[in-house]
């Protein structure tokens, strides 16, 4: 307001020293013209009246300028103070209406860089801001679009392996069924004829272990690995789970030697999971072992755990080799892998497994030597539940193994 | 006197298998082709009610779990094992509150089958 006079006044006072010094000058004007008089002797009192009322009148007329200067030049002081008080309250006002937008703004990108999708900001306000938020709330409903996506492509998937398993197991059951049949007639067979069904069964057995791999792996992804745990003998279980090898080993010329202490204590497993981990290991020492090679499993108590080692005297692995055997898709040697069978999913399942349990799994090897697996699982707990399912954490995901 | 099992898959290349492993092994064998026939064989006044039924969990018409929970209500109390692609879809079709003898997972283990049929049959 202030401001505007203080212009309004300048403009006024440009316009009032012209006028001033058009009047001067024409006053000037007049006074030569009266002297010129004088001095030619003519109209002498008037003329001398003149150069008086001349002299006077710009007398006045600087008189008023000085006071319009003096006034113009307080209007401008103060204008330009009331000016700068304006501007600094004006900027104030942005400021603030800047701020709270901004705070919001802070606030939802932290929410939706916690996870929380739905994190919107209110747009409104200065142009600026509000252009900001609705940019925000923008790119917020985008990442919500593409986790929904992600989220069905993830459901859509473990639906996938389901359904194949489940299709697949019917003709499998087929193969495997009548392949066996044809064993049970083995002196009927040619050598031959054996050797090609034996083939058959080998790698059925294989398609059957892939697909149950790829199925514990999706339902460990999806949070649906669970264990039913009942208080089991710990002898049978491991007697059990060296049986279902032998012909396997036998097969190749290897030896399999059982070692289960007596009275080993009960433990509180899903009997089905643990039998598939010490399989699983027996299979690996089993396949990746030379034939003639010696496998060994053993049961003993230690404190309050009862330990199973898987050992064998077969190639064995170097270090660097050992720190990622857990880790998906993992396995041994190249140069060994071609023959050998398997998913490289079998001890990262079988990890999982032991830890649902509660208890730990650790391999330990010399290249060339062979490799021993220990797993650990806690005796029947004062927490024996037999409520079942528990949850399973996700496997750790492998860097490279995403292909599934 | 011989052991009766009544088996029950939409596959016939399965019910074959069965048959024949069964029979190598001296039961008496009784085959249908989904929980539809498995219930009009249990009502048949002529045929002899089986000692076990082996039912595959998932089959066209009629499910094995929805014959066993049918049987179950009419009271019948025969032991049933019920046949399954994997322990996801026993878990998901898990006949709450009704009485199973036993799950058999495919590929068929069958010195298991003979063992689990032996035991629910002794008594």
């Amino acid at each position: 307001m202030l401001t505007g006079l203080a212009v309004i006044g300048v403009a006024r006072f440009l316009q009032q020293r012209q006028e001033f010094e058009n009047a001067t000058a024409q006053s000037y004007q007049l006074e030569i013209a009266a002297r010129n008089r004088l001095a030619g002797g003519t109209h002498t009192t008037g003329a001398r009246a003149v150069i008086v009322a001349q002299q006077h009148k710009r007398e006045q007329l600087r008189e008023d300028i000085d006071g319009e200067t003096r006034d113009t030049a307080l209007l401008v002081g103060a204008g330009l103070i009331a000016g700068l008080t304006g501007a600094a309250l004006l900027f104030s006002g942005l400021i603030s209406s800047m701020r709270r937008p901004l705070e919001e703004l802070v606030e939802a990108s932290g929410r939706l860089a916690g996870g929380d999708l739905d994190a919107r900001v209110k747009v409104g306000g200065l142009s600026e801001t509000a252009a900001l938020g609705s940019a925000f709330n923008e790119m917020a409903a985008e990442l919500q679009r593409r986790a929904g996506e992600r989220d069905q492509l993830e459901t859509m998937k473990d639906e996938f392996v389901l359904t194949a398993s489940h299709e697949l197991r019917s003709p499998l059951t087929s193969v495997q069924g009548f392949a066996e049949l044809l064993m049970l007639e083995r002196d009927k067979l040619s050598p031959k004829q054996a050797d090609t069904v034996e083939i058959i069964l080998d790698n059925t057995r294989h398609l059957v272990r892939l697909l149950n791999d790829l199925l514990d792996l999706a339902r460990s992804d999806a949070g649906r690995l669970t264990i039913k745990p009942t208080p089991t003998d710990t002898g049978p279980l491991v007697e059990d789970a060296a049986r279902t090898m032998r012909s396997q080993t036998e097969a190749k010329g290897q030896s399999l030697h059982l070692q289960a202490d007596p009275n080993l204590p009960r433990i509180n497993v899903d009997s089905d999971r643990i039998r598939q981990v010490l399989v699983n290991l027996l299979t690996n020492a089993h396949e990746y072992c030379p034939e003639g090679a010696a496998i060994s499993v053993t049961a003993k108590r230690r404190d309050a755990e009862v330990e199973m080692v898987v050992s064998d005297d077969g190639p064995g692995m170097a270090a660097d080799q050992l720190e990622h055997i857990f880790e998906r898709f993992t396995r041994g040697d190249a140069g060994l892998t071609q023959h050998v069978g398997g998913t490289g999913l079998g001890l990262a399942i079988s990890k999982s497994l032991v830890e649902l349990h509660g208890g730990t799994i650790e391999a330990e090897s010399i290249s060339g030597r062979g490799s021993a697996f220990h797993v650990r699982l806690p005796t029947i707990p004062a927490t024996a539940d037999s409520d079942g399912g528990r949850r399973m954490p996700a496997l750790e995901p492998h860097p490279q193994g995403e292909a599934l | 006197m011989t052991t009766r099992v009544l088996i029950a898959d939409d596959s016939e290349t399965i019910l074959l298998l069965l048959r024949t492993r069964l029979e190598m092994e001296g039961y008496e064998v009784l085959a249908a082709a989904d929980g539809e026939e498995v219930i009009e064989l249990m009502h048949s006044a002529t045929e002899p009610d089986p000692d076990i039924l082996l039912l595959d969990a998932m089959m066209p018409r009629k499910s094995g779990i929805d014959a066993l929970r049918q049987l179950r209500a009419e009271g019948v109390e025969t032991p049933v094992l019920i046949v399954s692609a994997h322990q996801d879809e026993m878990d998901a079709g898990a006949p709450s509150g009704v009485e199973v003898s036993g799950f058999i997972t495919k590929p068929i283990d069958f010195d298991r089958l003979f063992a689990s049929i032996a035991e629910l049959t002794q008594a």
